[in-house]
């Protein structure tokens, strides 16, 4: 087959930090390839420099066989580039409609076609089967919802390569069904796909060859059917991964942790209500849109409820906001890292203290000493690829900024935790380390709600699930009798518990 | 999982030295070009002299910082000092109060006047832009209905030493100014209400989920920015010997100025410092220079711009030199 895009030792380097160094890659006419390396191989700044958002060091560029010098976003777009950017990138405040069709808005005599927008926008998300409302102002739509819209607006553009920066990380088995369906149908018109994603199983299912990055290194590539799970890993790491789960021996106690009838009022949450042992993992899944976040939200004061009770210890607790709840010893990692998670203009130090600033006190001031002891601490326990403890969360790659939020709450010594996909992002091998450290957690008498839309993960970490859907609690399934099916019927609503 | 340094050409350590010295760079080149230009520039009596009247104004921005990096603003503060100003002399000369107890008062309805400021912005929600401006048509009219729009002369000499006064060759002003800088900085970099301020102005959202306490850290911001304009104020009465009502309207811009100027959202009081002090420097090369009052204001509008236009500037050339 013939190469729609082919780059040639492209090099790239940010103050401090050597990004990319002499990378190859070739993608293509009609292929789903994907580009697979830990956190902070270069993977994004590779997509990027192909999108024209940065400038590369030096290197070459093919597109459908003609040299490319640097172009800008624009270009590239109409050149026959689309991009989905790791962080999302939709104007909050307008619709859906105006964020697909932003730059290149439908007009007649001068004059805006809303209606026609919104018609083209709907039918769009029609074709393919999803649900969302083209004239929803994209601040009311969650996260995965926002996922599905930059999916859609990158879709629409009619380019000849579309690169997804991992797309599928904040979406559930159903929205990356969708996904992958879409993908099919581009590949089928002969559009080449660029994906990127931690989840492998994922790759298996999709795409037909692969990159991997290292270290900003080119390190091979390959035809996915030639090539075992094992293998890629060992090519992304450069070691071998043994167990994704380790095991865990924690004693698991009382219930210590029991929320009761949570509503909203509306209909996005209605009457949640589960206890949580001490010692234990319980796992929270659901689909998009089940209310597993909303709920979560509510608990620990960030949205207001209008019904429900928290009991700590049997105890009830009153939380009328997040500072109540971490007065509590309870912390919340949220699935939005960029906006609700870090202060990207700060230090990575000034970020992995800013709940627990009593810890760093001496004789009443910060004491800046055992701010970077601890930082120092996470960067290595987590391997935080970062030039120094002060570099500022945002020039860090998408992983490692995820990794600086796990570190936030892992410094506050918080007892009950709630992760809302706490490895949204994160590459396997850190990714085992972060399960080892819930173990650890859990081992030290802490509770844990992990809240995930990814399967592997909530049947390998959880010690009981609770699955949502349609903002109830539809079905608790113990461990032994955990089963892919099982989850899936519940989380669908084939299922239905009466408790 | 090795960090390969870029190699480090003089360039490079040219362009980060450019970025790392700010607007005191400014500063240098300003005294480059006027210690050719008059030979009554590089005098220690000239320098002390634009220490002193930059004190001021600096003493106020340490409080504007605060507001502007906690994602505020706050246009009320001339009018605070100067309320704060004519409060103390009014209070020693009408009611014949002591000079302390007259100064704390004073400082104390600066930080009320702030601190409603504060409240308003956080609980009321109206745009600190708005709410500030009304408060600073409010004082105004406070200070015309309190001094009939006259200046209280006379004052106590022991109240003009803060304004007047020195310690050897250094003026009182200049000291109290550099203990304002002082505390300024400890408090930003030192407590939990500094790191809280800048975690508020950067994502409030965040702080809000990290347990901060987002609302009284707004409105505490305001009400240190009172105390400050008010405190700035009563120097300036001092240095007068006067509660003037039209003193220091100029203050509230001129403070936000050197805000901007020094780019003090890297996150330090030392850079409002520089930024007061390219102003101080400039006011003085013009004067030096025999530059027409009036076109100097011309000339100080345009530094305002030039210089966070150099500043943005000069970021992405240390920026893209770094690349
Ligand atoms: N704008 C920037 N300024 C400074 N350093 C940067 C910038 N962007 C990326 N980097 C650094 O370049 C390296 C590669 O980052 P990149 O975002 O490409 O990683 P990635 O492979 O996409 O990782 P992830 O899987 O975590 O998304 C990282 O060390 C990162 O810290
Ligand atoms: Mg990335």
């Amino acid at each position: 087959m013939e190469d729609i895009l082919r780059l040639s030792k492209i090099n790239k380097s940010f103050p401090g930090v050597k990004a990319l160094t002499d990378v190859d890659l070739t993608i293509k006419k009609g292929e789903v390839h994907a580009l697979v390396g830990e956190n902070g191989a270069g993977k994004s700044t590779l997509m990027k420099i192909i999108s024209g958002a940065y400038t590369k060091d030096s290197g070459e560029m093919w597109f459908d066989g003609k040299v490319v010098e640097q172009t800008t976003p624009k270009e590239s777009e109409e050149m026959g580039i689309s991009i989905i950017y790791q962080e999302l990138n939709l104007i909050e405040r307008i619709s859906v409609a105006e964020n697909v069709y932003i730059g290149r808005y439908p007009f007649k005599n001068g004059l805006l076609q809303w209606g026609e927008m919104y018609k083209n926008a709907q039918a769009l998300f029609d074709e393919f089967d999803l649900n969302i409302d083209a004239k929803a102002i994209v601040r009311s739509l969650t996260m995965a919802q926002k996922q599905m819209v930059e999916i859609i607006k990158a879709v629409s553009i009619n380019a000849k390569v579309i690169i997804m920066d991992e797309p599928t990380s904040s979406l559930s088995s159903k929205e990356t069904e969708s996904l992958f369906n879409i993908i099919r149908k581009l590949k089928a018109n002969g559009v080449a796909v660029v994906f990127i994603t931690h989840r492998l199983d994922e790759i298996f299912e999709i795409c037909d060859r692969m990159t991997v990055l290292r270290d900003g290194h080119y390190v091979g590539e390959s035809e996915i059917k030639d090539i075992t799970k094992n293998e890629m890993i060992t090519m992304m790491i450069g070691r071998e991964l043994t167990q994704q789960f380790p095991e865990r021996s924690s004693e698991i106690g009382e219930v210590v942790f029991e929320v009761k009838n949570i509503s909203d009022g509306g209909d996005k949450v209605k009457d949640v209500s589960f206890g949580v042992h001490k010692g234990e993992v319980l796992g929270i899944y659901g689909l998009v849109g089940a209310g597993r976040s909303e709920a979560m939200r509510m608990i620990f004061g960030v949205d207001p409820k209008v019904s429900g009770q928290v009991f700590l210890d049997g105890k009830e607790i009153k939380i009328h906001s997040p500072r109540d709840a971490i007065k509590h010893r309870m912390g919340f990692i949220t699935e939005n890292r960029r906006d609700e998670g870090l202060f990207l203009r700060s230090s990575l130090s000034a970020n992995v203290v800013m709940v627990a600033l009593n810890k760093i006190m001496k004789n009443g001031l910060i004491n800046y000493k055992k701010e970077y002891d601890a930082t120092d601490g996470y960067i290595k326990k987590l391997r935080i690829m970062t030039p120094s403890n002060q570099q500022k969360a945002m020039y860090l790659s998408g992983g490692n900024q995820q990794k600086v939020v796990l570190a936030k709450w892992l410094f506050s010594d918080s007892d009950y935790i709630i992760f809302d996909e706490p490895t949204r992002g994160i590459d396997v091998g850190a990714r085992r380390e972060i399960y080892q450290l819930i173990n650890e957690l859990v081992a030290d008498g802490k509770t844990i709600i992990v809240v995930s839309s990814d399967m592997e993960e909530i049947l390998g970490i959880s010690d009981r699930i609770i699955v949502m859907h349609e903002g109830t609690v539809a079905g608790e399934i113990k461990k032994e009798d955990f089963s892919q099916n099982l989850v899936t019927e519940y989380a669908v609503g084939e299922r239905v518990d009466q408790a | 999982m090795s960090e390969k340094k870029s190699s480090k050409g003089i360039k490079d350590i040219a362009y980060t030295l450019l970025d790392k010295l700010g607007s005191w760079l400014l500063i240098v080149v300003i005294a480059i070009i006027m210690t050719f230009s008059s030979d009554k520039f590089l005098t220690s009596a000239n320098f002390i002299n634009v220490l002193r009247q930059v004190a001021v104004v600096l003493i106020a921005a340490i409080g504007i910082s605060f507001v502007i990096l906690g994602g505020g603003f706050d246009l009320s503060t001339g009018m605070n000092a100067t309320f704060a100003g004519c409060n103390a002399a009014l209070l020693m000369k009408n009611l014949g109060w002591s000079v302390p107890a007259a100064i704390l008062a004073a400082v104390f309805i600066g930080v009320v006047l702030g601190t409603l400021n504060g409240l308003v912005v956080t609980y009321l929600k109206v745009p600190p832009f708005i709410a500030t401006l009304g408060m600073q048509y409010i004082i105004q009219g406070l200070i015309f209905i309190t001094t009939n729009s006259m200046p209280i002369n006379g004052l106590p000499e022991s109240f003009n030493v803060f304004g007047r006064g020195y310690v050897g060759v250094i003026p009182v002003p200049v000291i109290i100014m550099l203990i304002f800088v002082a505390i300024g900085q400890v408090i930003l970099k030192y407590t939990k209400f500094g790191r809280s301020v800048i975690a508020v102005g950067e994502n409030e959202t965040a702080a809000k989920l990290s347990g901060l306490n987002v609302n009284i850290t707004k409105v505490a911001m305001y009400s240190f920015c009172g105390f400050c304009v008010a405190c700035a104020g009563i120097v300036l009465a001092s240095r007068m010997s006067s509660g003037q009502p039209s003193s220091g309207g100029d203050m509230a811009l001129q403070g936000i100025a050197a805000v901007y100027i020094g780019g003090t959202f890297k996150g330090s009081i030392i850079n409002t410092m520089a930024g007061t002090l390219v102003w101080g420097f400039m006011n003085n090369a013009l004067n030096l220079l025999n530059v027409d009052a009036y076109w100097q204001k011309v000339v100080l509008g345009i530094i305002i711009i030039a210089a966070v236009l150099f500043d943005t500037f000069r970021a992405n050339l240390a920026a893209k030199q770094k690349k």
